[in-house]
């Protein structure tokens, strides 16, 4: 296989890592047992360097690929229960900043709404 | 040779002949009163041992004073060897506490050039931060659009259309009967999508410069990259990305 299409695959397959529930199909179907496969799995950390990780769109998959590396995770991982607490787990901390951001907003919000009414002076010449 | 003391104690020792002589000198002058000079010799002879002893006493006195300020000499000294041992003490302590301090300097000298080393390697232009950040926020990838609720089909993660579509993809999506366990003819389940419908998601890099390869590894694995074509769909659990069934309202 040509370099650049093994590094384009190689890119691909480690950001599907990302997902829990591709996870769990491969390991349903025993790759995570694969003695050939663990050992890519580890070959395949090289993307932590900022040199290769610069082109991974979905950084999640970082995270997922070190916990791969431990055989209790792997292990874990057949349970489908397993993988939809990953996937919630996962999409909550997704949200985590945006529901910051939206607090945030509406906090900005109601500030901007108090100080509207001007202050009462009892000798105001405007009035 | 005889020390002071003992020559003392010799001469004293013989008081007894000291006094015998005295005591033989003043019977001999009682004697000498009521006599007419038993024997002339003798009491000038006693005389003589007498003045000769004196004279020997003397002389012991004379040496025993020099030996007094050779003592008290001797004294002086000692106090400043004393002194000068205490200083040098002082001056080991000092050493010791220096040389502490410095070693202390010297470690974390050490430590802070290994830090500085560290970030050096690890620097990166502030220009490609940003653009990677920018990267990663703009597709959504590391936080939800702000509009997200459940339902929506985005996620964290490539989905099964972007897996499907990429180039691992359409590698294992080979036109054989019966490939990898699903059915000729199911398009769908062979995730060959119409190319006119085939989105492109790009999360494959479009700027990979030639020179940018992934580190041998001389095929040690013997195994290439599982396909993500539906092989096997129905067995596979939540492997769609129907939202409905991940909601995640448990806030």
């Amino acid at each position: 296989m040509p370099a650049k299409n093994r590094f384009q695959s190689e890119l691909e397959f480690v950001q599907c890592l990302a997902n829990p529930n591709y996870l769990n199909f491969l390991a349903q179907r025993g790759f995570l047992r694969d003695r050939p496969f663990i050992n890519y799995l580890k070959y395949l950390l090289y993307w932590k360097e900022p040199e290769y990780a610069k082109f991974l769109k979905y950084p999640h998959c970082l995270h997922m690929l070190e916990l791969l590396q431990y055989e209790h995770f792997r292990k874990e991982l057949v349970n489908a229960q397993c993988a939809k607490f990953i996937d919630e787990q996962q999409l909550l901390h997704w949200q985590h900043y945006s529901r910051k951001r939206t607090r945030l907003q509406q906090a900005l919000a109601e500030q901007q709404q108090a100080p509207q009414q001007p202050p009462q002076h009892g000798n105001a010449s405007a009035k | 040779e005889e020390t002071t003391e003992g020559y003392f104690l010799r001469t004293l020792g013989n008081k007894s002949s000291t006094v015998l002589y005295y005591r033989e000198l003043i019977e001999m002058l009682a004697l000498s009163r009521s006599q007419k000079l038993p024997q002339p010799g003798e009491d000038t002879q006693i005389l003589e041992l007498l003045v000769q002893r004196d004279k020997e006493f003397q002389e012991l006195m004379e040496v025993a004073q020099q030996q007094g300020k050779v003592h008290q000499e001797m004294q002086l000294l000692e106090k400043e060897v004393e002194k000068r041992d205490s200083d040098i003490q002082q001056l080991q302590k000092q050493l010791k506490e220096a040389e502490h301090i410095l070693a202390t300097a010297v470690y974390q000298a050490k430590e802070k050039l290994k830090s500085i080393e560290k970030a050096r390697k690890g620097s990166i232009s502030s220009e490609e931060i940003i653009k990677y950040a920018h990267r990663i926020s703009a597709s959504n990838a590391v936080c939800a659009p702000l509009n997200w609720v459940p339902g929506d089909p985005r996620r964290p993660y490539p989905t099964d259309l972007e897996m499907r579509s990429g180039m691992l993809g359409h590698m294992a999506n080979l036109p054989s009967n019966g490939m990898n366990g699903h059915l000729p003819g199911d398009a769908l389940a062979a995730g060959r999508l119409p190319d006119v419908l085939t989105p492109h998601y790009p999360w494959q890099p479009s700027d990979v410069s030639v020179g940018m390869l992934p580190p041998h590894h001389g095929n040690d694995f013997g195994l290439e990259p599982p396909g993500h074509n539906k092989e096997n769909e129905d067995d596979v659990e939540a492997m769609s990305t129907d939202s409905s069934s991940s909601s995640s309202d448990s806030d």
